[in-house]
């Protein structure tokens, strides 16, 4: 297909702009903004705000709710203006105002303008000023300068003929879309797969030409007009026929695709990551996707403007104005004046257009600051609270001396809590955040199941294969046999229960027997996996295995200096060189749960969604290795002959832990294993209590018995939409070492990266840390902010109706655009505060890592998050605000003091902070 | 027997007061919190479906006599008497207890589902009236009767679609649906008003025996043919079957009740009570088994195209709801009933757990780069590939049943439409004449 090198471009650019969407198989946490990571993020959010059509804050109710419950002060509000200062907007008129800039915003975040708002009744206290206000604008007439212009027809013909574009319009193309694309959920697969979607859609008009009506006939008639074009040509000649100026073809473009973003995002995933798709991606371009829907929207317009007999002319390009003129230009007047606390005599000096001047200006600055200002009040609200109480604390708690065991724990925020716990259940104890990936770049096939999965972050192209073999190999052909051949009745019966002749059959069968596995799932949820893995235990047993990790050839396993490497980081990033206790644990993590079309979604971000066991096997089957042991003392890093490395994995969800090759852990450890068990069955016990104070249900809130059963239960019950709360809340990120934080209270909102700069004097470690933990940490906490501002446009809705399409993704209820983002019972409770990064590193070393990274300067320099530094050379704090750094004073912490966290947990809704002490 | 007779009227009674209660409290404003509606909900499915068990066991025993209960007239004047005639026998007590275990696995599954959801409310309630409903369908005996729970079954399966009502799609499709329903309720009011007329009686005891006594001829006919159509819109039947697939806007619970089991199924439960009289006459017999087998082949063929979880699950219940109608004009009513429960169960199945679908194909390890066993079964290969592509495309169109119901309604509407275009010249001359007379 040649197109033309301008239409390329137009086409990347396009593309750019498109959300991110992974078919939820392999859902990763993404900043679904992360395209315009360029660019500012006020500024940011105001572009994808139109093109999503979403709200990018909080609604300001909520804002302001905070504020007068006493949660926000004028404190935060002061921090947040002195910040929204170094912006330097420029506000036109503002010396006519005779206020400065910081005190027309600080007025601005209180004022009440609801001029254009026909259905509240103003208030007008003050008469005098009211008569000089209709006075001074009696004969004026604004046009509002964010009065859009529309290029589109759409709007124009769902305000005046009724016509809805959702209704009438993209199902035809939704269904198209939605078979094309489909992996194999449908019993009868696509037959033009092969030809490309501008081929199928051509064939289908031509057979279905005669049962159109309406502008489908016209539609018809287009496409067949442009038959055997490329859809590149399409629409090229489209948009000169339709007679649209050049510049605004990205937009226009880009608006229509938006009406589907969710569709357009699958087809633009699944050309440029073909290997992405669930069984195999078909030959679809999003240019012919393009093509499609620009005929669809130009069909629509001449259709409606020859039956009206309207020129289209008029209604591309035509400015929707408002207009302010009589009593609502008065009353906009009257209340610009009383917001900005401005008085009578001030009306009277001005002149009529000074005040129609000011009164758009103030409209655009309310509608570009306002409410900025008041989510960055929000955010500082927590910024400062979580510095104080870091910043303030004893620097040098008391760590031991020689631990009993080393746990190193995913970075993630839901591990927060139990390194809490473990830590006060057994002080013996040292914790470890470490990326959960273990620095294993590698893809992995299981022996359930030999598919290729990424272990590893998004951002990292895996370099490797490892794979699961089984120990006794006698019995492995079986296995698989009997494998298969449950995979293959699975797959018989989803297809077969749905036919006719076969469906009589099964649904004799099957319908019968569905009544018991239904019962047993809903009613006792808790004990149905148990039934169900003792069933498969009975038909296979499962092998004993273990993950191969040598290396084979250039694509499969690792050689010795490259496992070396491995454990060399890791081990470098814990500041772990010649302090081994007898035991090291590394606790991957995951979640599990039923049901849940996001399962992905809660699993380790840093292993691609995954849960991190096979990573964290392979990792101790490095460190264990003697020849790997012998090559690190070259590095200084000195393992003990006494040490053993074993690996362990933790459930988010159902707070179980579970080790794996037990049997090859020398005997006197295995006494020492059972105790670390005993610790961590505790701990779990108290972070099910912890997590169960967020969940709505009374039940489960005091008894840490009775919470670890409730979550548990969560897991295995196929009606539940919450089966954990994920990374609600998520807005601190602290790379450090474990002093930093140690006996602090977190509430589950910190990301906690362990980083010992003493031992780091290059700043190759740092690099390390930083570019595998914070990208990641600030994709879900954006993936969380967005979905959350506005769930209905960023996010997917409410899960209840949700409707699986296509093996790719979900819609609402029967027809629809694909749904992006996180559902809403996924994110009620987080709160939308950037993430902030706290990194204890001398400052020169994070300014020269983070300006030399492309990414993360951007995220810095555009605030999509906060940057603190403590520099422990000078022992100072410094924070990033615009393009300088700006020293912290250290202020009393003024913490809440509590004996243990379990103390603190009827808080748990007030305070984020609180020192536990013994 | 007069335990079994016990047993069915706290079964009818008991759904009743507590959706009255519920609308009572909902009109008096009194928040019911959802703590109190999941209690209730649980112990009364527990209570129901106790009832329905020992009925079932008793109706059961008892078969094929049936228990005939006449508990007087509700509404009487001049010639017409309202009258509360219930009948309790294996059909019906059977339907019954499908009922009870289904809400009761439902109510169970929204505790977690629906859980701090807005309209906990609304849909708890509207589960009683679905229940109240369903039980009044199984054991009324006369069409009069009967209809009062079809109405209340096809009102809250129209309330429940557009359970988001603040979104477009659910209400448009909830307004597709009750404009079906109505069309179709006008059958069963058709053959109540036809029997009545020739036969003085609707009650379906009496009326097998009514015709042989020959009082209107003919027109008798018209009394199954009424009753056939009034069956078509309940369970999707061709040509009102677009609806359907439709129908799938409210939470998930919700569709499969309705439309995988218990609303859906109200069709063929009706021909099956119908059937003594309809058998009178083969050629509507013939008439059930072509629009079931029409309607089986022709959602076979749609469904097979459809890519998402519950489009596809409503075409597979036309397909399925299909083979019972042929069944039913077979002759084989009991195999229907079996065939329907059976259906019922597996539906309302796969519709809970339609949501792991994504998670159960990738973690099957026969899912790699092919789903091949799909395609290789089909009963189309053996044709063309040409010829199976254009019935793929049409399929994917629904053969164009939009289209088709588009022009008869237009087709329909034509006449009406002239006589408003009469009207409004008419009135436009009564005015002119008005003003005229007005001014002088």
């Amino acid at each position: 297909m040649s197109l033309q090198p301008d239409f390329e471009k137009l086409l990347t650019r396009i593309r750019a702009k498109l959300p991110i969407q992974n078919p939820l198989h392999s859902f990763v946490h993404n900043n679904i903004l992360q395209m315009f990571e360029a660019k500012d993020f006020h500024e940011a959010l105001i572009e994808a705000g139109s093109l999503y059509r979403a709200k990018t804050y909080w609604p300001l109710e909520k804002y302001q709710e905070a504020f007068s419950s006493g949660k926000l002060s004028e404190e935060d509000i002061m921090d947040a203006l002195n910040h929204y200062e170094g912006y330097d907007y420029q506000i036109p008129q503002l010396d006519l105002l005779g206020i400065t800039r910081k005190d027309f915003f600080y007025r601005l975040m209180f004022s009440e303008l609801n001029y254009n708002d026909d259905e509240l009744q103003p208030e007008l206290e003050d008469e005098r000023l009211w008569i000089h206000c209709r006075e001074k604008v009696k004969n004026g007439e604004l046009v509002l300068s964010r009065s859009p212009v529309k290029w589109r027809g759409k709007g124009y013909w769902e305000k005046h003929h009724n016509f809805l574009f959702s209704v009438s319009v993209h199902p035809f193309v939704t269904r198209l879309t939605g078979s094309f694309l489909d992996q194999g959920q449908s019993f009868w697969g696509n037959p033009f797969t092969q030809d490309g979607f501008w081929k199928f859609l051509a064939f289908d008009l031509a057979q279905t030409g005669s049962f159109l009506s309406g502008w489908q006939k016209v539609f018809a008639k287009k496409v067949k007009a442009y038959e055997g074009k490329a859809p590149g040509d399409v629409i090229i000649a489209e948009l000169q026929a339709m007679g649209l100026p050049e510049e605004i073809w990205d937009s226009y473009l880009l608006d229509i695709l938006f009406d589907l973003k969710g569709w357009s995002g699958m087809v633009n995933k699944l050309e440029l990551e073909p290997w992405q798709a669930t069984v195999k991606a078909p030959n679809i371009h999003l240019a012919d996707f393009i093509a499609v829907l620009l005929l669809m929207e130009s069909s629509v317009d001449t259709f409606f403007s020859e039956i009206n007999s309207l020129e289209i002319t008029l209604i591309r390009g035509r400015k929707e104005e408002i207009k302010l003129h009589g009593f609502p230009l008065s009353l906009a007047l009257y209340q610009v004046t009383k917001s900005l606390k401005l008085d009578e005599r001030w009306v009277q000096k001005l002149s009529t257009e000074n005040a129609l001047k000011i009164i758009d200006s103030v409209d655009t600055a309310e509608h570009r600051h306002k409410i900025c200002l008041w989510h960055e009040a929000f955010e500082h609200h927590y910024y400062r609270n979580a510095l104080r109480s870091i910043m303030g604390r004893d620097p040098n708690p008391k760590l031991p001396k020689d631990p009993f065991a080393q746990i190193l724990f995913c970075i993630d925020d839901r591990e927060e809590s139990l390194r809490r716990h473990l830590e006060e259940t057994d002080p013996r104890l040292l914790t470890y955040g470490v990326v959960g990936f273990f620095g294993i770049d590698m893809k992995f096939s299981s022996l359930k199941n030999d598919r290729l999965i990424a272990q590893c972050p998004p951002v990292v192209t895996p370099s490797r294969i490892v794979t699961e073999v089984s120990v006794e190999k006698e019995s492995d052909s079986f296995f698989h046999k009997i494998n298969n051949l449950m995979g293959i009745t699975d797959l018989a019966f989803y297809y077969q229960s749905r036919t006719l002749f076969r469906g009589i059959l099964s649904t004799l069968i099957l319908g019968t027997l569905s009544i018991i596995p239904m019962f047993i799932q809903v009613f006792f949820p808790e004990h149905a996996k148990k039934i169900r893995n003792r069933l498969f235990s009975f038909v296979s047993p499962d092998l004993k295995t273990e993950i191969h990790i040598e290396k084979t050839d250039d694509l499969h396993g690792y050689d010795v200096n490259e496992q070396t490497t491995i454990v060399k980081t890791i081990f470098q990033m814990c500041g772990l060189k010649e302090n081994f206790s007898p035991l090291v644990v590394l606790l991957a993590h995951g979640s599990s749960s039923t049901n849940n079309p996001f399962k992905q979604a809660y699993g380790c971000g840093a292993c691609g969604g995954n849960a991190g066991i096979p990573n964290s096997r392979a990792f101790a089957k490095m460190a264990n290795d003697k020849r790997v042991r012998e090559n690190l003392k070259a590095a200084g890093i000195m393992i003990p002959d006494s040490t053993s490395v074993i690996s362990g994995y933790h459930d988010t969800c159902t707070d179980e832990t579970f080790f794996f090759d037990i049997d090859q852990l020398p005997e006197d450890k295995v006494k020492r294993l059972d105790e670390v068990k005993k610790s961590l069955d505790e701990a779990c016990k108290k972070n099910a209590l912890e997590r169960c104070q967020r969940f709505s249900l009374p039940e489960a809130k005091v008894n840490a018995d009775e919470a670890l059963k409730h979550v548990r239960e969560r897991a295995m019950d196929p009606a539940q939409p919450r089966p954990e709360y994920g990374h609600s809340k998520n807005a601190l990120a602290v790379v450090a070492k474990r002093d930093l934080t140690k006996n602090l209270f977190m509430n589950r909102r910190s990301f906690l990266l362990t980083y010992d700069w003493a031992l780091d004097p290059e700043g190759a470690t740092l690099a390390q840390v930083v570019i595998g933990g914070i990208p990641v940490a600030c994709n879900i906490n954006m993936d969380y902010y967005f979905s959350l501002v506005d769930n209905d446009n960023f996010g997917c809705g409410s899960k209840l109706p949700l409707n699986l399409t296509s093996l790719l993704g979900v819609m609402t209820g029967s027809q629809g655009d694909l749904r992006i983002g996180l559902a809403r019972q996924m994110v009620e409770i987080h709160e939308p505060v950037r993430n902030m990064t706290i990194i204890e590193a001398p400052l020169a070393r994070v300014q020269k890592l983070f300006e030399g990274h492309k990414r993360l300067s951007n995220i810095m320099h555009q605030h999509w998050l906060r940057l603190v530094v403590h520099d422990p050379e000078t022992n100072k704090w410094h924070i990033y605000g615009h393009k300088n750094w700006i020293e912290l004073q250290v202020e009393d912490p003024g913490l809440t003091k509590v004996k243990t966290s379990v103390d603190v947990l009827s808080l748990i809704n007030k305070i984020d902070f609180a020192e536990i002490g013994q | 027997m007069m335990m079994m007779e016990n047993f069915f009227r706290l079964s009818l009674i008991s759904p009743f007061v507590v959706m009255v209660l519920l609308g009572l409290s909902f009109l008096l404003r009194i928040k019911v919190n959802e703590r109190i509606l999941s209690t209730t909900s649980k112990y009364f499915s527990l209570y129901m479906a106790f009832l329905g068990l020992g009925l079932f066991i008793m109706a059961w025993h008892y078969s094929p006599d049936e228990l005939l209960l006449n508990d007087g007239n509700w509404i009487k004047f001049a010639h017409y008497t309202f009258e509360l005639r219930f009948i309790v026998d294996l059909l019906g007590a059977t339907y019954s207890l499908l009922t009870a275990c289904l809400i009761g696995i439902i109510f169970r599954f929204s505790r977690n589902y629906l859980h701090r959801e807005e309209g906990y409310f609304r849909f708890t309630f509207l589960l009683f009236v679905l229940w109240f409903g369903l039980n009044v369908v199984s054991f009324s005996r006369t069409i009069d009767l009967l209809f009062v729970g079809w109405e209340l079954v096809g009102t809250t399966s129209v309330l429940l679609i557009s359970y988001f009502y603040t979104q477009v799609q659910p209400v448009r499709h909830s307004v597709k649906a009750i404009v079906s329903y109505r069309i179709c309720d006008m059958g069963i009011l058709a053959a109540g008003a036809w029997a009545h007329h020739y036969l003085h009686s609707t009650d379906f005891t009496e009326l097998p025996k009514l015709l042989s006594h020959d009082h209107g001829g003919k027109a008798l006919i018209f009394i199954g043919i009424f009753i056939i159509f009034a069956s078509l819109a309940k369970s999707g039947q061709l040509p009102m079957s677009s609806w359907l697939p439709t129908a799938m806007e409210g939470p998930t619970p919700s569709s499969a009740i309705f439309y995988g089991a218990l609303s859906v199924h109200l069709g063929p439960f009706l021909l099956i009570r119908f059937h003594d009289y309809i058998e009178n006459f083969p050629s509507l017999l013939i008439a059930i088994g072509v629009i079931g087998g029409l309607s089986a082949v022709w959602a076979t063929l749609v469904g097979r195209t459809r890519s998402d979880a519950k489009t596809m699950l409503g075409f597979a219940t036309i397909t399925q709801v299909g083979i019972i109608w042929i069944e039913i004009a077979l002759g084989y009513t009991n195999f229907a009933l079996f065939h329907m429960v059976a259906h019922a169960s597996l539906r309302t199945w796969q519709f809970l757990r339609s949501s792991s679908l994504i998670h159960d194909f990738f973690e099957n390890p026969v899912v790699k780069q092919d789903v091949s066993i799909r395609r290789g079964l089909s009963f189309l290969s053996v044709l063309n590939p040409e010829i199976q592509r254009k019935i793929y495309i049409h399929a994917l169109h629904s053969f164009h049943l939009d289209f088709f119901t588009m022009r008869v309604i237009r087709g329909v509407s034509y006449p009406m439409k002239m006589i408003f275009a009469v009207e409004k010249k008419m009135m436009n001359w009564d005015n002119k004449l008005l003003s005229r007379i007005i001014r002088k």
